[in-house]
């Protein structure tokens, strides 16, 4: 019992233990606290902002643009990688916008996204939808090529339609590699649209922070952070429920 | 299939995507934001002669480059510490899983407040958020190494700085470079949005610039030389990476594919 304590201590220390340092140093006046505010503080405001309902209601704009473009995503992506896998004329069209387009830093083109698709939540959506389709794409591919085939000529062997091998063979095999680009993609959700609220909006978590920056309130600023990791958190954790649902013969690595 | 068949079908969507662009955007038929090719490129060569171009190129590689280099050293030394030493990674780990799931770019207020709109900003955020997926890769590459590697060398009397260089560095390099590659990805989109949020110089001002006078070639050329310099990045990072995996991708997919 006693030694299990000390593990956990010794495991978790670093945060309570910087939480302490940060609280005294700004009990002590050694760094001014309106520039960086006490835990004790962002706490406070953190406690009435989301009772307000203020930060409720930006983290659920910002949650449902970031869902709606990554579930456009990985709904159109992964069919697509499927029939990128399986064709070679659709791969070789398409092959080198997915993997010289992959390294390019593709937030340059926000700008024309925004002149397309309007300031608000189409613009944020269409590009989310973009960031996440080339790690869906990518991983996807890789886990519907990897797959062997002699799998599906036993399949075939056994006489099993095109359908069956698809729905039965092709398809549990390629689910690893799809998750794994699910969840690549899913952190990637939530930065896109962060960074382009920040941008430019006046609803979600990224104009929260850009607008209680300039009225020099960080207090709020940390509140906000605070809620996008727990979002972040429990988005990859339902995540990861629902691969073990699916995926349930194999377990995740990490 | 033929070679000369599959390059055809390589190069058709993206030719015929420029060629429709060009010849639609001729006969406005397009939008006005989206400006053709051709002038895109005489936007790029008008902006390389006033010199512009290369202030703002400056800037923005100074920036990322240096950021980057900060980033990676750092996640590096704390991610091999943190696999070897458990008391390294004891007090690191529930700090990285606490803020790996926070885009890094939300502390940017905090940044611009502490380090002023100049470079120092930028590089301290960029160096933030590259530090976590190079701490993550190399922490994770160096528990991953096969325990019986090191005690094979070890048995052998190999001193512990050349068990260091010459078993564990080998053995983590091939995931220290696909920590290393995300971080390049990272850096380029902190270094974007940094840029156009608070800055007075480099790329994305450049193209926000080019919004504020509604000219849009010189927007696209700025998007253009933005996408370049990340794709180039990134080749120059996977020739390093070939160079000194060597050993490693004998046999593996990556080598036939060349």
């Amino acid at each position: 019992m006693i030694a299990q304590a000390g593990n956990l201590i010794a495991r978790w220390y670093s945060i309570p233990l910087l939480l302490l340092i940060w609280q005294a140093a700004v009990g002590t006046g050694l760094v001014e606290s309106r520039l960086l505010p006490s835990p004790a503080q962002v706490w406070s405001v953190l406690v009435t902002e989301i009772g307000n309902g203020q930060l409720v209601y930006h983290a659920s704009v910002t949650v449902s643009r970031a869902f709606v473009g990554y579930t456009l995503a990985a709904l159109i992506g992964i069919p697509f990688a499927a029939a990128m896998a399986r064709s070679t004329v659709w791969r070789n069209l398409f092959e080198p916008i997915f993997f010289l387009g992959y390294p390019v830093p593709k937030i340059a083109l926000f700008p024309v996204f925004t002149y397309i698709f309007g300031i608000g939540t189409p613009s944020k959506i269409a590009f989310t939808f973009l960031e996440c389709l080339y790690p869906i794409v990518v991983t996807a591919f890789f886990g519907f090529r990897g797959i062997q085939t002699r799998l599906i000529w036993t399949a075939a062997n056994f006489g099993a339609s095109r359908f069956v091998i698809l729905r039965r063979v092709i398809l549990p095999a390629a689910l690893p590699s799809v998750f794994a680009g699910l969840r690549v993609a899913l952190p990637v959700a939530i930065i896109v649209v962060v960074i382009t609220e920040m941008i430019g909006d006046s609803i979600g978590l990224g104009y929260y922070i850009t607008i209680w920056s300039t009225r020099f309130s960080f207090s709020h600023v940390y509140a906000a952070i605070f809620v996008i990791g727990v979002c972040g958190f429990v988005l990859d954790q339902a995540l990861m429920l629902v691969r073990r649902r699916v995926v349930y013969w194999q377990r995740e690595v990490a | 299939m033929t070679n000369k068949s599959t390059l055809i079908l390589n190069w058709t969507v993206p030719v015929l995507a420029l060629v429709a662009w060009e010849v639609f955007g001729r006969l406005d038929v397009l939008p006005r934001y989206l400006s053709a090719p051709t002038l895109i490129v005489a936007g790029l060569w008008e902006l390389a002669i006033t010199g512009e171009l290369f202030v703002a190129l400056a800037a923005s590689l100074y920036r990322v480059a240096l950021g980057f280099a900060i980033g990676t050293a750092a996640g590096i030394v704390a991610g091999l510490g943190a696999g070897m030493v458990p008391g390294v990674r004891h007090f690191f780990d529930p700090l990285v899983s606490l803020l790996f799931s926070i885009p890094k770019i939300a502390f940017l207020p905090i940044f611009l407040l502490l380090f002023g709109l100049g470079h120092a900003s930028k590089i301290s955020i960029i160096a933030f958020s590259v530090f976590f997926p190079v701490f993550i890769a190399s922490r994770h590459a160096v528990l991953s190494i096969n325990p019986i590697l090191v005690w094979a060398a070890q048995n052998m009397g190999t001193p512990p700085r050349t068990v260091f260089f010459r078993v564990i560095i080998p053995a983590a390099a091939p995931q220290l470079f696909s920590g290393i590659r995300i971080g390049l990805a990272h850096a380029f989109v902190v270094l974007f949005a940094a840029e156009l949020i608070g800055s007075k110089a480099g790329l994305a001002n450049l193209i926000s610039f080019g919004e504020e006078w509604v000219r849009f070639d010189l927007m696209f050329a700025g998007i253009v030389c933005f996408a370049v310099l990340g794709f180039g990045s990134d080749r120059i990072l996977m020739a390093i990476r070939r160079r000194v995996l060597k050993g490693h991708l004998i046999g593996t997919e990556e080598q036939a594919l060349q």
